[in-house]
């Protein structure tokens, strides 16, 4: 029946029109992966031979090593952060009979559709009136805001994916709520909320607009890291770099798969 | 007022369902209080000291403070300098909506609908941009459009075409339109691709039955039915492109800024808060707005029982 939805001459136009748009999704992406091994010393087209120097360049710069450790350092820390506020949240907003949950669900998902840029703006505004000087711990801060409302939303959606007549079986069979909570509800929600979780990391593995406003001089994340490369280095060792987050991104997207499915972990 | 949902708990205790009703609520406050603390730390009070430095006035030695003024708003909103990057803002983000539109459909219909093999590449292909950062798909975008021989689109004209004239596209509005359609196209797919996918087949297959040709099925029956998906992709794609700043300032240089680039240059080299303020209320006012829109519709649709099929 599925297939029957796309064929014929309508199918074949929606086919060959789909293939020439994820074309111009990958260009850019192929381009640098292509110019990362050649062997010219600018980053211009076309690429000549294939040299993995470009690579060994970037990982044995202590600069490049400093800012990866600080941004899988600070992705992890606002994840986990996020996980211990979002998941009682919503817990409770799904749980428990809190009166207004629809504002408060609101203001939870906020930080999503609050321009990135002026949350961050306005916390640099925060600590530099409250005199907090500690970088790291201002961007795990920025970087929970940005995590929180994606780690929400997949807990949310979990939860109402939950049977919740188990629940209701374990209940009748004489175990506690909290025992009932912890052996029947958790492990359903587990797939679903490690996928939210791996998502929500590399949001704030990529995040560009919050660290820009937070980072100093000795805690640089990657993306600003390479931004700032950008403007003073014209070898392919930046390409070499962007490779190397692209092919982050393409471990998380094959992890994603892998736990619930890219369909599920993406709502569709 | 919950009373209703509960009652089938509560029927073997009756009694104390008040109390019990209580304490539920209390329960769930403080699972909520870590959260709504966090937000109203970190997010609400800095959030709105910032946006209320755009009414206030700022000192010569920097501090911010009365008399209220609407100066700032006046002089973003009607100078001419300032107007002209807001209206560059607006219709770049037009444009952006537009464009991911178009070419959003072929991919959601081919998710929805497409053999598994193919349904599967394109989600992934939709997908995997979504986690790599914004820096490297705009540096990506750089090379692609360079204005000279090096860019990749201008090797390309002089392969095919084996002239000298090369194509300007770099430091141009339509660089940062193309590179914002490409950071945003996933956002929009998504959405549609789930509500593509709650159509009910049926529905159709009816048209077709009833002789209307596969173009004429779609707009009739298939995209009226997608609106839901639609609205809420476009707004998204719409307020983050409104509220861009890497792709404009690394695709669009000083001939296309936009309201970002003046919020970080006020900030950080002018240092005129009630400025920055303004600009920072202005592009937050965009991001409501067009959400309250999008919400305003969806539900008009819902509310009218368009959505049929839907779960």
């Amino acid at each position: 029946m599925t297939s029957a939805r796309l064929s014929g001459g309508g199918g074949f136009v929606t086919y060959t029109a789909a293939m020439a748009i994820l074309l111009f999704i990958v260009a850019p992406l192929a381009v640098i992966v292509a110019l990362s091994v050649s062997e010219l010393n600018f980053a211009t087209f076309p690429p000549k031979g294939f040299t993995l120097a470009w690579y060994a360049k970037v990982l044995s710069d202590a600069a490049f090593r400093h800012s990866f450790v600080v941004s899988i350092l600070i992705a992890l820390g606002a994840t986990t952060i996020s996980l211990c506020l979002g998941l009682p949240a919503a817990y409770a907003l799904d749980r428990w009979k809190v009166p207004s949950a629809g504002v408060i669900r609101t203001l939870l998902l906020s930080p999503m559709i609050l321009p990135i840029l002026i949350t961050g703006l306005a916390l640099l505004k925060l600590f530099s009136q409250t005199r907090m000087r500690d970088a790291s711990i201002n961007l795990l801060i920025g970087h929970i805001l940005v995590t929180l409302p994606y780690v929400v939303r997949t807990i949310t959606v979990s939860l109402e994916l939950v049977d919740r007549t188990l629940e209701e079986a374990a209940l009748t069979l004489g175990a506690s709520p909290v025992r009932a909570f912890v052996r029947v509800t958790v492990p359903q929600l587990v797939p679903g909320i490690a996928a939210g979780c791996l998502f929500a990391f590399m949001i704030s593995f990529d995040d560009y607009p919050i660290s820009m406003w937070l980072g100093d001089a000795e805690y640089v994340p990657l993306p600003v890291y390479l931004h700032d490369s950008l403007t003073r280095l014209f070898d392919p060792s930046i390409a070499a770099t962007s490779s190397l987050m692209i092919l982050t991104g393409i471990l998380a997207v094959v992890g994603l798969e892998k736990i619930v499915g890219l369909r599920r972990a993406m709502g569709v | 007022m919950t009373l209703a949902s509960t009652a089938d708990q509560s029927m073997a205790n009756a009694k104390p369902r008040r109390g019990r009703q209580a304490l539920r609520v209390s329960i769930g406050m403080i699972l909520l209080l870590p959260a709504l603390g966090f937000l109203l730390v970190f997010l609400v009070i800095p959030s709105l000291s910032l946006l209320s430095a755009s009414v206030l006035t700022q000192s010569g030695s920097g501090d911010i403070g009365l008399p209220v003024t609407f100066a700032n708003y006046d002089r973003l909103l009607f100078s001419s300098a300032y107007q002209k990057v807001v209206l560059r803002t607006m219709s770049i983000s037009v444009w952006t909506s537009l464009i991911s539109i178009v070419l959003a459909y072929p991919l959601a219909m081919v998710i929805a609908y497409g053999r598994p093999s193919l349904s599967r590449l394109t989600m992934v292909l939709v997908v995997a941009p979504l986690v790599v950062s914004v820096i490297v798909r705009c540096y990506g975008w750089q090379l692609l459009l360079g204005n000279n021989r090096a860019g990749v689109l201008n090797w390309l004209i002089a392969l095919v075409f084996r002239n000298r004239a090369t194509i300007k596209l770099m430091y141009t509005e339509w660089a940062v339109i193309i590179a914002s359609v490409h950071v945003f196209l996933p956002l929009i797919v998504l959405p549609i691709a789930t509500s593509l996918a709650r159509i009910n087949p049926s529905l159709v297959e009816a048209a077709r039955m009833l002789g209307a040709p596969p173009w004429r099925a779609f707009l009739r029956v298939t995209l009226p039915l997608s609106v839901p998906g639609l609205t809420a992709g476009v707004t998204i794609v719409f307020a983050l492109t409104a509220s861009s700043f890497v792709t404009p300032q690394m695709l669009g240089g000083t001939n296309a800024s936009m309201l970002g680039i003046l919020l970080e240059q006020q900030a950080m080299t002018v240092f005129d808060w009630p400025m920055t303020g303004a600009i920072a209320s202005v592009m937050v006012a965009i991001a409501l707005c067009s959400n309250a829109a999008s919400t305003w519709i969806i539900g008009l649709l819902t509310r009218r029982g368009q959505l049929g099929g839907r779960k």
